[in-house]
């Protein structure tokens, strides 16, 4: 016993040593998302710089905000780099260096590939600034999309059934309206005949996930022209759930709307209080359901699953219904008290650029933030929809608010959601003004 | 009737059985399953195939090897093994003479002891933001005094209560003997007391180990990389933002419950003396 | 054993006494230490705005923290769902321990049983959360599966109130009811047969021999396990963060999971968490002396 605890104490020694040995040691601390990807282009990275050792930390994502956070304010530096979820953009920004007065004290530092004007202008924004300040590079762009089953919306025979009941063909749903019927027909508890066993698998559990899921649904009616007469604008700051004045906007009968589409919706599903990513992703993998909404990165799950080949032929990708998919995604910044910053800064330079880009999305399905990379002949001839359905897709997407109350919102709000969907609180008005009450107490108005 | 009788207690005994052991057997088995095998229906009991590719990052489909192999646990094992043996040491120690005390000198009295008692009381996560707060002004965070101290806090009183009792068995002629002889107190103590609770203390030793060995929260917010974090904070990282890598989740599950559970096994005698407060052999 | 005289007698007792009080010294340097500072902070933070997300000094707000905890509707529904573990889950596990240590005595191969028992009580707790998460899965989990063996519909363990907070009381249960078992099976051995012998000579049945001669000598055992449980599951944390943290909605907030989420998660809200932990302490204060009065510990401490 003795031995083998000298043993590991003399190989962590060494191991120790190791790493002295470099002149720089990047700590880099990710979502699990992003740390394959990250991994992959710190390799790249390191074979061009071998005086730099990189090392990527994964932090399950429900923690990785808390410490960032911790680290931020204590300017403990245990950190160099991070992936920073969007809408923690609000909360983290003092703690972050400064990319654009960095660039201009380090003018030799900067690539001159880098082609900033290259970035989606979305994804520019929501994944770099911070009302002026520029925290991070985008890294991995993301909204979500409908996935559904190609070979059932193209199969004749059940195109017929469709249109004998409903009146009208059977097409991919552009509203949520058309979204109830379809995953109506592909139900088996209502339709005796259906292929699948569910319509739709939707994820609506008590966590951060029903917070964006609701924007797929509250989007359409906030960024219609009606909604837009009366609520204003999107800020890219304070997102959909506000009024441009930053005022909250969900509290309306547009609001309770979208909660009664969620709850029409909530039939055809297979338990969507209690599923999740994972869940979601296994019952579409499975062959249960016919439709879900959901991010990018299950693509690459679903490449594998035996269910769903021929690949090409299973899965189709088109715009979330209502045209107004959440926002999702991730920067990549230094920390302010790093020590490190050149470093830091080629590398995450590197990681978002070009070449970066490319290699996640190939491998990773991590969603591209550049323009260059939607077209190139290598991306389309491997995804053509992401020209269809990408570009679209995050130019009108719906944000979620990215100051830094937007835990304690969000928190407030799934808690009452979460409810209504439950049946314990009855959609009303009145349920979501309680919500608009505390959030404002929340924002100190 | 008596056959009757066995076999009922007999069927009951098999489904405590089955209930107390199952959910660690599954995790066991997922352990080593194929990623198509994490969920099926009917679930899958019996591996088909057993493999070592969730230990090897091989099993996570497309995810890459940095969030679905568990090659890189062996910092966090360290970890979890100094601090845990540190803990049982410096809490046995500690305690048992706290305990010696309450029980020969009566020192304190119920008010002592219901103070300690009352530590025990104190929710991790209350002292959680305070001990950060004070840990990092020393520059401790992120190393293994931070968690050595702050588990101590959770161990110490449970192990002082449990070895009063002890104490309480060895009939105080004894130490006057001792006394008498010409030693002094600190030597009779060490020479002629403690062997005699040896039990006790090797009861008290295994229990703080196990408690400190699980304990999350405090190693979560204390701690910030692989320098001094424990076992149960790797365990996050297959946790992504949406899809759970059950199988290396496992794995990792595997080697975080294994050491304890078969120290636990080995220093049964011990575990039981101790949690009964003396009142059983073993 | 040799008189002392009274001089002597006196001198040792002195002497005694401030060894004991050196003795007391790591226990109290390192309870004190890193006790009344923590207790010390959570109270005075407590009447403070700070919230490290906020990045701005904290301000003094009096008392309203508490004020918002009593307007706060999770924090009274993570009351609730704690001391609804309270009353459901501790008495489960003691019932169940005490039967499962009836059951296994004088049973053959009891070591071994006795052994695999052990195990729920040993597995970190966020590894047992783990598993019984997996367990737990709507649509392929052996719980479910289990269940249809019975005839019954899969039942969305996670997705419902009801059934979330069931199972996390099962988890609970699970875990600890070993404990149980292990302290009262152990004190049941304990209990010289002649004793119970005596009784069933005397024309007591097996049955009331358990009734009154074993559980009357079990009382002590049993209220140390009790006092034990319920301070443990007034913190409960580990199992609720891993199987469904805290959902859903806000089903399965303990009310400890409650503090983290406030003192954590919501970018480490300081202030409200201290004034949460307050209160909590003040409960839990409460609660064990009565406990421990009730229970006349001191006289199982021979104080």
């Amino acid at each position: 016993m003795k031995r083998w605890i000298f043993a590991l104490c003399l190989s962590a020694v060494l191991v120790c040593a190791f790493s002295v040995a470099f002149a720089v040691n990047l700590i880099v601390w990710s979502s699990p998302d992003n740390a394959d990807a990250l991994y992959e282009l710190a390799q790249n990275f390191m074979q061009k710089n071998p005086e730099v050792k990189i090392e990527i930390t994964p932090l399950s994502w429900e923690v990785l905000y808390p410490r960032i956070l911790q680290d931020l304010t204590s300017s403990a530096g245990s950190f160099d780099v991070t992936t920073w979820d969007l809408m923690t953009a609000g909360a983290i920004a003092p703690g972050m260096l400064d990319l654009e007065a960095f660039v201009k004290e380090h003018p030799e530092l900067v690539d001159p590939n880098f082609d900033d004007e290259d970035f989606i202008p979305t994804a520019k924004y929501v994944y770099g600034y911070w009302r002026d300040k520029r925290i991070g590079y985008p890294f991995y762009g993301a909204a979500m999309f409908f996935f559904y089953r190609r070979d059932l919306f193209n199969d004749s025979a059940l195109q017929e059934k469709f249109k004998a009941q409903y009146g009208r063909d059977l097409t991919v749903p552009k509203t949520w309206q058309e979204a109830k019927e379809v995953a109506k027909f592909f139900t088996k508890k209502f339709n005796p005949d259906s292929p699948t066993e569910y319509g739709i698998a939707l994820m609506f559990p008590r966590t951060h996930t029903l917070f964006y899921m609701y924007l797929n649904f509250f989007g359409p009616y906030r960024r219609s022209p009606e909604g837009i007469a009366k609520f204003g604008k999107v800020d890219l700051d304070w997102g959909d759930y506000f009024t441009a004045q930053g005022e909250p906007a969900f509290s309306s009968e547009e609001g309770v709307k979208a909660l009664q589409d969620m709850i029409d919706l909530m039939q055809y599903a297979p338990d969507p209080l209690g599923s999740d990513y994972g869940e979601t992703l296994e019952a579409f993998g499975k062959g249960m359901v016919a439709m879900v909404p959901q991010w990018t990165a299950c693509l690459a799950s679903w490449k594998e699953s035996p269910n769903l080949q021929p690949f090409e032929d299973k899965v189709g990708v088109a715009v979330m219904p209502g045209g107004t998919p959440v926002s999702g995604g991730w920067g990549l910044g230094i920390n302010l008290a790093s020590k490190n910053k050149e470093a830091a800064f080629r590398f995450i330079q590197y990681a978002t650029s070009k070449e970066g880009d490319k290699i996640q999305w190939l491998k990773y399905r991590i969603g591209p933030t550049r323009k260059s990379v939607v077209e190139d002949p290598e991306v389309l001839a491997d995804s053509p929809w992401l020209k269809e359905a990408y570009v679209p897709s995050l130019d009108g997407a719906s944000h979620r608010p990215r100051i830094p109350e937007e835990p304690r919102l969000e928190d407030i709000l799934v808690g009452t959601l979460s409810e209504v969907l439950l049946g314990q609180q009855p959609n009303t008005l009145e349920t979501l003004e309680t919500v608009a009450r505390e959030w404002k107490k929340v924002l100190g108005k | 009737m008596s056959w009757l009788k066995s076999t009922v207690k007999g069927v009951l005994v098999a489904l405590v059985l089955f209930f107390f052991l199952f959910p660690v057997y599954w995790l066991v088995t997922t352990a080593f399953k194929k990623s198509e095998e994490w969920f099926t229906w009917p679930p899958t009991f019996w591996p088909s195939s057993w493999t070592l590719g969730n230990f090897l990052g091989l099993e996570g489909g497309f995810f890459g090897s940095v969030t679905t192999a568990i090659t890189t646990i062996t910092p966090y094992l360290r970890n979890s093994i100094v601090v845990a043996l540190f803990v049982a040491l410096l809490s046995t120690v500690i305690s048992a003479l706290a305990a010696y005390a309450i029980s020969r000198f009566k020192v304190g009295g119920m008010q002592l002891v219901s103070w300690i008692i009352s530590v025990r009381m104190l929710p991790p996560i209350a002292s959680a933001l305070p001990l950060y707060v004070i840990f990092s002004r020393l520059g401790l965070i992120n190393t293994w005094w931070a968690l050595i101290l702050s588990h101590l806090v959770i161990t110490t009183p449970f192990s002082t209560w449990i070895l009063i009792t002890f104490f309480n068995e060895i009939p105080r002629e004894l130490d006057e003997a001792a006394f008498v002889d010409g030693a002094g107190v600190w030597q009779s103590f060490f020479t002629v007391i403690l062997p005699l609770t040896s039990p006790g203390l090797a009861a008290v030793a295994t229990l703080a180990f196990i408690q400190s060995w699980g304990e999350f929260l405090l190693s979560l917010v204390l701690t910030t990389g692989k320098e001094a974090q424990t076992l149960p904070l790797y365990l996050g990282r297959f946790i992504t933002g949406w899809r759970i890598a059950w199988g290396p989740l496992s794995a990792a599950g595997l080697v975080t419950m294994l050491p304890v559970v078969v120290f636990s096994l080995l220093a049964q005698r011990y575990l039981v003396r101790g949690l009964t407060f003396g009142a059983v052999k073993g | 054993m040799p008189p002392f005289t009274k001089t002597e007698s006196m001198k040792i007792k002195r002497r005694f006494k401030t060894v004991g009080f050196v003795m007391l010294i790591p226990l109290f340097s390192v309870l004190l230490g890193l006790t009344l500072y923590p207790f010390g902070y959570m109270v005075y933070m407590s009447f403070f705005r700070y919230s490290l997300a906020s990045w701005e000094r904290p301000q003094f707000i009096g008392l309203g923290n508490y004020r918002d905890i009593l307007s706060d509707r999770t924090a009274t529904s993570s009351v609730d769902f704690t001391l609804l573990l309270l009353a459901v889950a501790v008495p489960l596990e003691i019932v169940l321990g005490l039967l499962i240590a009836f059951l296994l005595r004088d049973t053959f191969g009891e070591r071994v049983f006795r052994s695999a028992i052990l195990i729920p009580m040993m597995v970190p707790a966020v590894v047992a959360g783990i598993a019984w998460k997996m367990l737990y899965n709507f649509e392929f989990g052996p719980a479910n599966y289990f269940l249809s063996l019975l005839g019954s519909p899969k039942v969305s363990w996670l997705g419902t109130q009801l059934f979330s907070r069931l199972g996390v009381i099962l988890v609970d249960v699970w875990q600890w009811t070993p404990f149980v078992f292990l302290v009262l099976y152990a004190g049941l051995q304990s209990i010289p047969r002649d004793v119970v012998e005596a009784g069933l000579v005397d024309g007591a049945s097996g049955f009331s021999a358990m009734r009154y001669i074993e559980l009357p000598l079990l009382r002590p055992l049993l209220f140390v396990v009790l006092i034990i449980r319920v301070i443990d599951a007034l913190k409960i944390f580990d199992i609720v963060y891993m199987v469904t943290f805290g959902g859903p909605g806000s089903s399965t907030h303990s009310y400890s999971f409650y503090i983290y989420k406030v003192g954590v998660s919501f970018g480490w809200d300081v202030g409200y968490a201290s004034a949460l932990s307050v209160l909590l302490l003040v409960a839990v204060a409460l609660l064990t002396n009565l406990l421990i009065r009730t229970l006349r510990l001191k006289e199982t401490l021979e104080l």
